[in-house]
């Protein structure tokens, strides 16, 4: 049922994301950060997530890139479940009529 | 999990009974919110190859839910653990600057108090206990920051995001394949909704752009999930030189 290095895994996960919420508490409660380094911090988390989905943007299917279109739409508009109800609606009847 | 939840509702302040009702009536819009997003998580997180006993173990010990929608899109079996590891480090940086500017409202209160309430630290829980403190600091009443309250707003959100995406697991196999009919476009989405709850203009919103070109340039260029790191590490730069201009 637990495989080791998927656990292995797991377990590194966990403890780099507590050393993060603890790490602002423990190191910057009685400093304050260059504009630079907070300029850093609040542009990595929006990075690495369009990064992670930068592959869904030079999909080689026309239908996929036209779901993808109107789900960029969706999101600047919508909330989460909304937005993922019109992604899902979207790619399988563009799917389906393009495909 | 017992252990904060014991110190964390521990009543050495007064009232903390009603203090840990007021938080959790301020959560459940988001809730209801995170009940789908866990399902898809833990259905795709099934898929990857993760069991019905690993899916809540990593939502349980992690509790971080940005960094397990990138970790599951990169699994692999066997999953590169550097790889997943350092992903899931710069997506939850954030938490760096969040608990820096939750730390001067939780001077009043020992570290033994703290490092449990900081396990539950999400983006959710943060936003609403800063607000109450902030809010409490301005009327003047008692310590600004309510541990009780942040426990409550906290505390049914950690258990519903560990049971539901645990269930998402254990569906998973039985729904069959999720990325039939248009279910895979649900990750896109979600990352969308949360790039665009991100959004500070176009001006701070350049290095996602840097980030997604050469990301997907990468992709296209080289096997394997080096356009994750790739992508990821060129927008940082361009927000270290973009910083430097201003």
């Amino acid at each position: 049922m637990i495989d080791q290095i998927n656990l292995l895994a797991i377990v590194l996960m966990a403890s780099v994301t507590y050393l993060t919420r603890i790490g602002g508490y423990v190191m910057l409660r009685n400093r304050t950060l260059s504009p630079r380094a907070t300029a850093v911090m609040e542009a990595a988390p929006g990075c690495v997530l369009i990064s992670v989905i930068a592959p869904d943007f030079v999909s080689d299917n026309p239908a996929d890139l036209l779901a993808l279109a109107i789900t960029v739409l969706a999101a600047t508009r919508l909330s989460m479940l909304p937005t993922v109800i019109v992604g899902i609606a979207s790619a399988g009847v563009l799917r389906h009529l393009l495909g | 999990m017992s252990v904060s939840q014991a110190t964390l509702s521990d009543r050495a302040e007064g009232g903390s009974g009603s203090e840990f009702w007021r938080g959790m009536r301020s959560c459940t819009p988001v809730l209801l919110g995170i009940v789908p997003y866990a399902l898809v998580l833990g259905a795709q997180a099934a898929q990857k190859g993760l069991s019905p006993v690993e899916v809540p173990l990593m939502t349980g010990l992690n509790f971080a839910g940005g960094s397990e929608f990138a970790a599951i899109q990169l699994w692999t079996s066997p999953p590169h653990v550097l790889l997943i590891v350092a992903i899931t480090f710069l997506v939850n940086s954030r938490h760096l600057l969040m608990g820096a500017a939750l730390a001067p409202f939780l001077r009043h209160l020992p570290r033994r108090k703290v490092f449990p309430a900081l396990f539950l630290m999400c983006d959710e829980s943060w936003a609403l206990g800063l607000a109450d403190a902030r809010k409490r600091a301005a009327a003047g009443s008692g310590p600004a920051f309510s541990l009780p309250y942040y426990a409550g707003a906290s505390i049914p959100f950690y258990l519903a995001w560990v049971v539901f995406t645990g269930l998402g697991g254990a569906l998973g196999p039985v729904l069959g394949d999720v990325e039939a009919y248009g279910f895979d476009m649900a990750f896109p989405a979600v990352f969308l909704v949360l790039l665009a709850g991100m959004w500070k203009g176009v001006a701070a919103a350049r290095p996602w752009l840097v980030s997604l070109v050469v990301a997907a340039i990468v992709y296209l260029l080289v096997p394997g999930a080096w356009y994750v790191a790739a992508g990821a590490l060129s927008g940082l730069v361009a927000a270290y030189v973009l910083a430097g201009e201003a």
